[in-house]
C-alpha cells in the first residue's frame, strides 16, 4: 500500500517568548492508503494541530507535510484550496455545516466548487445521503436535524468530493456515546467499502477501539504508534 | 445558482440589519436620482432658455465669424446649405440670419442698436421669438402701405428712444460694399424686456436687412435645432463633414464660457452627490464587515472544504451587489412616480423668473436614462468596491484561525 500521508519533523508553536507553547515537537509519521487511524491523547496533546497541519489548514513552524508525495508547503493558497477540495475531506467536532443551506445543498456545495455537473451533483447527493442513512432528510436545514444527523451530513459532505483522505477532528465529541459509536461504525464501513484513508482524533476509549492504528500523542510528541488487528 | 441562493439566504440571515441597510441604500439612490433630475432639469431649462431664445443648438458661419464678426464674412451660397439642412433627418428647424451694428434714431434721440435680419417664417421654427412679442404684432416680410419695411425693436431701445408700436425708426449703418446705409422702418412690435440680450436689437425681415446692408442674398449665420438636443455635438460634426467650407459649431462652442461654468457647477454637484453616496456606503461597509466577522468560522469551513480565496471574495461581492440591487430596485419603484411628476408637472415657484422675456414659473426635473441609470451604475459600482475589503479579509484569513473564532 502506498503512503498517502507523511509528516517529517513537524513543529508547531503558538504564542511568543515566555508564553510560547510547543503544540507539536518534531512529529514524524506516515499513514498508508486505506488505513483507519486514530490520533489519541489528552486535551492539549496536539491532536487537532496535527490534523490541521496535515490538512493544510495551518502552517508549520518547521518540518514538512507530504500528501501522496506532494509537499503542501510549496503550494500557493489557490493550489492548496484546490488540493483540499479534490483530495481531502474534513469532519469537524461541531459539524460546521452552513446553516442557511439544506443538508443536500451542504453536500452539493463542495461538488459545485469542483465543477461537477448539476445532474451528477444531484445523483451523488442522493448516493451520499443513502450511504449515511439520511434518505428523506435532504431538504432539512442543519437546525432541523439532531447532532448525530448533522454529523452524518458532515460525513456525507466530506465524502462527496471523493477525496483520498478524510480527516476528522473529534467527530463524536458532541454526540452521545450510542450515536458516536454508530457514526464511527458508518465511517468504518465506508472506509472498508471505498478504501478511503480515515484519520480521526479522539480521546474516547470506545471510539479508539474501532481504529486499526492508534497514534498516541502527548505534549506534542508521539509516545506510541500502535497497529492493531481488526 | 447555489452560490446565488447562498448569497440571498445570507442576506436574509439578519433581516432587520439587511432591511435597515437596504433602506439606507434605497434612500441614497432616491436622493441621488432626485438631485440628478433637479440638476439636469435646471440646467436643461437654462440651456433651453438661451438656445431657444436665440442661439439654437448649432450655428453655421463663414470662417471665424462667431468669434470675430465682420459684415463681409458671409455665407455666399445659402441655397446649397438650405438644401442640406432641409434634407437632414436630425435637423428639425433652421433659420438664416444677418447682423450689423447701427445707429438708431427716434424723434430727437439716438442710440446704438444691433440689427438682426431674420426670416419671419423660419425664425419661429428655431426660437421662441413669437412668445417674446410683448407689444404689437409679429412682423412679415412685406412693407407697409407707405412702402416702409416693418421692424421689431427691443424694449431697451424702445425705452431709450421713447418709441412704440406704429412709430418709425431710422437706422444708419455701413453696407457690406462700403456704402452708407440708411432707411426708415415702421415698428410693428416690441420684443422682450429690458433684461433681454436683444434689448437694444432691431429685428428686420432678412430680405429687408440684406437690401439695407447691400448684402445681396448672403447671410451671416444659420441657426438650427437638432431633433435630439443631447446629440447636437454629433450632429454638428456630421454637418461639418457635409459643409466643409463653413464652420459648424454646437452651442457648447458658441457659448463656451457658459458651458464651462455649467460643467463646473455640475461637477461640484456630482462631487456632493458622490459624498452622500460615500456616507451611505460607509454604513453599508459596516454591515458587510459585521456580516463577514460573524461568519468568520463559516469562511474557515468553506476554505477547509476547498473554497478558493477568490470564491469567498465572489460570494461577498454577490451578497453586497445583490443587496444593493434589491435596494436600488425598491428605490427606483418609489422615486419613479416622483420624477415623472417632477418632470411633467414640476414645482410651482413662488416668484416667477423672467428670462429675456420668456417667463418661467415652474421648476421641473429631467426624466432620462442618464438620470435613472447613472446613479444606479454608480451605486452598484460603489457596492462592488465596498465588498472588496471584507472579501479580502475573508479570503486572507488562515483556516485554523477562522475555525477557532466564534
Amino acid at each position: 500500500m502506498k503512503t498517502v500521508i507523511e509528516t517529517k519533523d513537524l513543529v508547531r508553536k503558538f504564542g511568543e517568548a515566555e508564553t510560547q507553547v510547543t503544540a507539536l515537537s518534531h512529529v514524524s509519521t506516515s499513514i498508508k492508503e486505506g488505513e483507519f487511524t486514530a490520533i489519541i491523547g489528552p486535551s492539549g496533546s496536539g491532536k487537532t494541530t496535527l490534523l490541521q497541519l496535515i490538512g493544510g489548514l495551518d502552517e508549520p513552524d518547521g518540518g514538512d507535510v507530504l500528501l501522496s508525495g506532494t509537499n503542501i508547503a510549496n503550494m500557493s493558497g489557490k493550489q492548496l484550496s484546490d488540493f483540499r477540495r479534490d483530495h481531502i475531506g474534513f469532519i469537524f467536532q461541531s459539524y460546521n455545516l452552513i446553516p442557511v443551506l439544506s443538508a443536500e445543498e451542504n453536500i452539493e456545495y463542495i461538488m459545485l466548487l469542483q465543477g461537477v455537473s448539476a445532474a451528477e451533483r444531484k445523483a451523488r447527493v442522493r448516493e451520499m445521503l443513502a450511504l449515511v442513512g439520511l434518505e428523506g432528510l435532504g431538504d432539512r436545514r442543519p437546525a432541523q436535524l439532531s447532532g448525530g444527523q448533522q454529523q452524518r451530513v458532515a460525513v456525507a459532505r466530506a465524502m462527496a468530493s471523493k477525496p483520498d483522505i478524510i480527516l476528522a477532528d473529534e467527530p463524536t465529541a458532541n454526540l452521545d456515546s450510542t450515536t458516536g459509536i454508530a457514526l464511527l461504525d458508518t465511517m468504518r464501513d465506508l472506509n472498508a467499502q471505498l478504501n478511503m484513508t480515515f484519520v480521526f482524533s479522539t480521546h474516547d476509549q470506545k471510539i479508539m477501539d474501532r481504529a486499526d492504528r492508534l497514534i498516541h500523542l502527548e505534549d506534542g510528541v508521539i509516545q506510541l504508534d500502535e497497529t492493531r488487528q481488526s | 445558482m447555489l452560490t446565488l441562493k447562498l448569497a440571498y439566504r445570507n442576506i436574509l440571515r439578519q433581516r432587520r440589519r439587511s432591511l435597515l441597510t437596504a433602506f439606507s441604500m434605497a434612500g441614497g439612490y432616491m436622493l441621488f436620482v432626485f438631485s440628478m433630475s433637479l440638476l439636469e432639469g435646471s440646467w436643461s431649462n437654462v440651456v433651453d432658455i438661451f438656445t431657444l431664445d436665440h442661439t439654437g443648438h448649432i450655428q453655421i458661419h463663414k470662417d471665424d465669424y462667431a468669434k470675430r464678426a465682420k459684415i463681409h464674412k458671409t455665407i455666399e451660397d445659402p441655397k446649397a446649405i438650405e438644401s442640406t439642412l432641409k434634407n437632414h433627418a436630425a435637423v428639425t428647424g433652421w433659420a438664416p440670419r444677418v447682423y450689423s451694428a447701427a445707429l438708431a434714431y427716434g424723434g430727437s434721440k439716438t442710440a446704438p442698436a444691433k440689427i438682426f435680419g431674420i426670416d419671419p417664417t423660419l425664425e419661429p421654427t428655431v426660437t421662441r421669438i413669437l412668445k417674446k412679442v410683448s407689444e404689437g404684432e409679429y412682423f412679415s416680410s412685406q412693407p407697409n402701405p407707405d412702402g416702409y419695411f416693418p421692424a421689431m425693436i427691443g424694449r431697451g431701445l424702445a425705452n431709450t428712444l421713447k418709441l412704440g408700436v406704429g412709430d418709425e425708426i431710422v437706422l444708419i449703418s455701413s453696407g457690406a460694399d462700403g456704402s452708407i446705409a440708411n432707411d426708415i422702418f415702421s415698428i410693428t412690435a416690441i420684443i422682450g424686456n429690458t433684461t433681454s440680450f436683444d434689448r437694444l436689437g432691431v429685428f428686420l425681415p432678412i430680405s429687408a436687412a440684406q437690401e439695407f446692408l447691400a448684402m445681396g442674398g448672403d447671410v451671416h449665420e444659420y441657426a438650427l435645432l437638432a431633433r435630439n438636443k443631447h446629440d447636437n455635438e454629433q450632429l454638428a460634426a456630421d454637418l461639418q463633414k457635409l459643409l466643409p467650407g463653413l464652420t459648424v459649431s454646437p452651442w457648447q462652442q458658441i457659448e463656451a464660457t457658459f458651458y464651462r461654468t455649467m460643467q463646473s457647477d455640475k461637477q461640484g454637484n456630482y462631487f456632493t452627490m458622490a459624498l452622500i453616496v460615500f456616507i451611505v456606503f460607509i454604513g453599508v461597509l459596516n454591515t458587510v464587515l459585521m456580516s463577514v466577522l460573524e461568519r468568520t468560522r463559516e469562511f474557515g469551513v468553506l476554505k477547509s472544504i476547498g473554497c478558493r480565496p477568490s470564491e469567498l471574495i465572489k460570494l461577498i461581492f454577490i451578497e453586497t451587489v445583490m443587496l444593493a440591487s434589491i435596494s436600488i430596485t425598491a428605490g427606483l419603484a418609489l422615486i419613479l412616480p416622483v420624477i415623472i411628476w417632477f418632470t411633467e408637472v414640476g414645482i410651482k415657484l413662488d416668484i416667477s423668473v423672467d428670462m429675456g422675456g420668456v417667463v418661467f414659473d415652474t421648476m421641473k426635473g429631467e426624466f432620462s436614462a442618464y438620470v435613472i441609470f447613472m446613479p444606479m451604475g454608480f451605486m452598484l459600482l460603489t457596492a462592488a468596491l465596498i465588498s472588496l475589503p471584507p472579501g479580502l479579509r475573508a479570503a486572507r484569513i488562515l483556516p485554523r484561525v477562522a475555525l477557532g473564532s466564534h
